[in-house]
């Protein structure tokens, strides 16, 4: 085999596998535009019927706004906190930081069925259960994690002469961290916001046991309508988190770039 | 992963620090690592409400429990069976985007994390409408008259394993493309020159210095899909019984908090010790 056939193969093979990873994405749109009432496909017709019909349904209106308060909340939370413990734990030194590294990397890793049990079982006493506070406090162990990774992989790439220069220009270490590192560490922060939008709003697991009637999320609410009959209307939903993650995924791309994120 | 501490540690310098991490720390000890102790507590209980124990009764109940057995043995080969799956389907990916200099391949990359951050039940649905029934797949079975009747392509094993490598494979492409794109290429290019065919220079040179790419995928996929509970459900039909869904089960139908946290404590014991194994032998391994 020579070595252009090997690549020849290759390209048709990450292809191939675009193909598998796109596609039980893409068939859920037209699925939404179709006149029939079932998700077969493809679909009959063309209809926007079931775009409307999200609005005659208020428990997954109620969801979508209560999962994005949440996301926004716990966004706002993971972001403040994650950002400061990200500079402790690139620029300091002290006893036990690879450890504490490993605490704020460990929810990513933590089977998630048992961290939502075990939170469950520390919340209901509390009466925290099908409250808004505690989906709040779930999410943010849930999104933590990302913050914290991407804050400090861009605080890596940030070279330390900056702060050093304000510091010895006679700032304080406030003042250095608010006019160097800070602007310095907005690609990081935007892309730790975004993902931690799109994860608090997708998370399902985690919110599991703190759900119930008068406190649902999107994710849960679809989920339960599909149990109860899968229509065009959950394809509909689907489309429209579809377009709402495409745009989020362009912003970011556009504004600071997905690849140095992830390298 | 750690860079080097950047300066020596002063009384003041350390104060800073435990400042900054101080809400972080607050924050994961009030919903990491307390819940996870009242869990133990929980499974130490034989009843809740009741007497706090200690008593083994719910252990004692799970590891004699055939039915709880063969689920935490389903999960297992499950977790195991994607995370195989993955890490052999997503190894090209990885290496086509680590070393391809084709303009494709910042493409291939968005199209490799734009699934992570699609909703599950979104994704899920998506294999509804490919599977089921009447999907894309049987419509053209049928049309192509290969197949008289619809096949039942949902409810088993395999359609699960089907989705959870379509969700977990983007963090395995992504863990060895890591680890691949730091391989200086010299290493691969003296094996040839010293008469090496391509396959033997990928499985003793290349292979080996990714394998650390490969063994945090597998962490990662491996810990995701123990912990899965949607893509099981949904996919399963209720067919594939998951810790998952029997932890679920437990705490909510049976309302056996006791119960669901020894099932918890359980799994998370068994997932670190299968991956503390791992590690061990891929770390002999590559030294090989």
């Amino acid at each position: 085999m020579t070595a252009r056939t090997g690549r020849r193969l290759l390209n048709a093979y990450v292809v191939a596998m675009m193909v598998f990873l796109a596609l039980p994405i893409a068939i859920v749109i037209p699925s939404a535009f179709g006149e029939g009432g079932d998700l077969s496909f493809p679909p009959r017709g063309f209809s926007l019927k079931w775009f409307g019909a999200i609005l005659e349904r208020p428990e997954l209106m109620a969801a979508a706004a209560n999962s994005a308060a949440i996301a926004l909340v716990a966004t706002a939370v993971s972001l403040v906190v994650g950002t400061l413990s990200a500079v402790a734990l690139r620029r300091y030194s002290f006893p036990g930081r690879g450890a504490l590294m490993t605490l704020f990397m460990a929810p990513l890793v933590f089977p998630a069925i048992v961290l939502a049990a075990a939170i469950a079982m520390v919340l209901a006493p509390l009466g925290l259960i099908r409250t808004f506070q505690g989906l709040v406090l779930a999410h943010i162990v849930v999104v933590l994690p990302y913050v914290v990774r991407t804050v400090s992989a861009t605080l890596a790439e940030i070279d330390r002469a900056w702060e050093e220069a304000a510091l010895t220009l006679g700032a304080s270490p406030w003042q250095g961290f608010r006019t160097v590192t800070l602007p310095l560490l907005r690609p990081g922060l935007v892309a730790g916001a975004t993902f931690s939008l799109i994860i608090s709003f997708d998370e399902f697991t985690i919110s599991l046991f703190l759900v119930g009637s008068g406190m649902m999320t999107l994710p849960i609410e679809m989920y339960n309508y599909a149990e109860f009959s899968l229509d065009p209307t959950l394809a509909a939903v689907s489309t429209l988190l579809i377009l709402l993650t495409t745009l989020a995924v362009l912003a970011v791309e556009r504004t600071v770039g997905l690849g140095k994120q992830f390298s | 992963m750690l860079p080097p501490p950047p300066r020596r540690a002063d009384p003041r310098r350390t104060f800073a620090a435990a400042a900054l991490l101080a809400p972080g720390v607050l924050l994961l000890a009030l919903i990491l690592v307390w819940p996870f102790l009242v869990m133990l507590g929980m499974s130490l209980r034989e009843r809740f409400p009741g007497p706090i124990g200690p008593s083994f009764a719910k252990y004692a109940e799970f590891l004699t429990d055939p039915y709880l057995l063969n689920v935490a043995l389903r999960t297992f080969s499950l977790a195991a069976t994607v995370t195989l799956l993955c890490a052999v389907l997503g190894y090209p990916i990885a290496w086509f985007l680590a070393r391809s200099r084709s303009r494709w391949a910042h493409l291939v990359f968005l199209g490799t994390i734009f699934p992570l951050l699609v909703s599950i039940v979104v994704r899920t649905m998506g294999w509804t409408i490919l599977l089921g029934n009447e999907g894309l797949v049987n419509a053209a079975l049928l049309g192509l008259g290969l197949v008289t009747e619809p096949l039942r392509l949902m409810q088993g094993f395999w359609s699960v394993v089907l989705g959870m490598v379509h969700v977990l494979m983007p963090f395995m492409v992504l863990s060895i493309a890591a680890v691949l794109g730091r391989i200086d290429v010299a290493y691969a290019e003296a094996a040839a020159t010293l008469g090496a065919t391509p396959l033997r220079n990928f499985l003793s040179v290349t292979l080996p210095l990714s394998v650390q790419g490969v063994a945090a995928g597998s962490v990662i996929v491996f810990c995701l899909t123990v912990g899965a509970f949607i893509t099981p459900i949904w996919l399963g039909r209720g067919h594939v019984t998951v810790m998952a869904i029997a932890i679920h089960e437990q705490m909510v139908t049976l309302v056996d908090w006791p119960g669901g946290a020894a099932s918890g404590i359980l799994l998370s014991l068994a997932t670190l010790l299968l991956l503390g194994g791992y590690g061990l032998l891929l770390r002999r391994w590559a030294r090989r």
